[in-house]
């Protein structure tokens, strides 16, 4: 196939993969005022009553407030904390795997972003709507 | 085309893509207004094709990625800037690979199907890749590590974002294949490189100023 004939069929199958993409993230995209942490789900009012508040800076020079990722952790009673992985995960299926020393430089804010003061934007999640203990 | 000028259009353009990054691409996030999918569209494809045109070489956008990209890491502000700096020296380097086969002259995207379809292609392909290998790369860099089921999960989204990019690099080709008559050969060498230099020159100290201020007023 020559390119005269193979690059407007690439282009078409270009803006197929597009336009289907859009649609099946419209469709699975979820909004919660929960947020579900391992098995329970809390709402951002309970959190922010039970956990220890935090500040950071993070690597781009943006601060947060909110409340500290691994006092959130610790109040669900979960074992071995250091010995896991948590997974962060947002409502457009976007989400982070971050260590347990992470989670100790990181928090939540009140419109459920989890930011990390050590760690770059790209960990940056929003609108979180759980939190999974992996490993 | 002599090296020297040729070099000297390398570092033009990638300053220009740069300079767009670090000062239009952070404008264009504080508006909440899709910035990758509009900064790969525009200016990341529309400069790369742009210098393509005016130069007729192959190679030289990707030197412009590895520039654009070292000048991003100048503007430690805003967005992710490690992300973006690998972004954009990878979408130089997919851009090369895209145009790899296209004939110096272009001759190929004179029809008007052809000039959309490679602009729909090349902006896609480069916003996804890029989009991709930032988010495997970044990860790397970090104490979290990377894992791939956490991108994975997230190609539907890169997928999605990218129409936009496709949409607008369909757009900007054809209007860059517009600049096919100017022949940058012809332009003197005592109106080249001082033009050349002093336009980089500017692009490399804003950015650099507008880092410091923004750091001073943080």
């Amino acid at each position: 196939m020559g390119k005269e004939k193979f690059i407007p069929i690439f282009a078409m199958v270009v803006l197929i993969i597009g336009i289907f993409s859009s649609v099946y993230v419209y469709a699975t995209q979820v909004n919660t005022d929960t947020i579900k942490i391992t098995n329970e789900t809390y709402t951002i009012e309970q959190i922010f009553s039970i956990t220890k508040s935090r500040t950071v800076s993070t690597p781009d020079k943006v601060n947060f407030s909110g409340v500290a990722l691994d006092d959130l952790i610790i109040k669900t009673g979960i074992d071995c904390l250091s010995c896991h992985k948590y997974k962060i995960i947002g409502p457009d299926n976007y989400e982070k795997t971050v260590t347990w020393e992470n989670m100790q430089h990181g928090l939540l804010t009140k419109d459920g972003t989890v930011a990390f003061s050590d760690l770059a934007k790209a960990f940056r999640v929003k609108n979180v709507i759980r939190i999974e203990v992996v490993e | 085309m002599n090296k020297m000028k040729l070099i000297a259009g390398t570092i033009l353009f990638g300053s220009l893509w740069g300079f767009s990054e670090c000062i239009i691409g952070s404008y264009l996030h504080n508006s909440f207004l899709p910035a990758g999918a509009i900064m790969t569209g525009v200016f990341a494809v529309g400069l790369m094709a742009t210098s393509r045109i005016l130069y007729k070489q192959r190679g030289m956008q990707l030197g412009m990625g590895l520039i654009a990209g070292t000048l991003r890491l100048f503007n430690p502000c805003e967005t992710c800037f490690i992300c973006s700096a690998i972004a954009i020296m990878a979408e130089g380097a997919i851009f090369e690979l895209i145009w790899y086969k296209m004939s110096l002259d272009l001759k190929e995207l004179k029809k008007t199907t052809m000039s959309v379809s490679m602009g729909i292609v090349s902006s896609y392909v480069c916003f996804v890749g890029g989009y991709v290998v930032t988010q495997i790369m970044t990860p790397l860099f970090s104490s979290a590590g990377f894992y791939l089921e956490n991108l994975l999960v997230f190609i539907p989204q890169i997928l999605a974002r990218g129409l936009i990019a496709a949409l607008i690099g369909g757009a900007i080709i054809p209007a860059t294949l517009l600049l096919k008559k100017v022949d940058i050969a012809s332009v003197k060498d005592k109106v080249y490189y001082p033009v050349t230099a002093t336009v980089s020159i500017a692009c490399w100290v804003i950015v650099i100023l507008n880092a410091i201020f923004i750091l001073k007023v943080l």
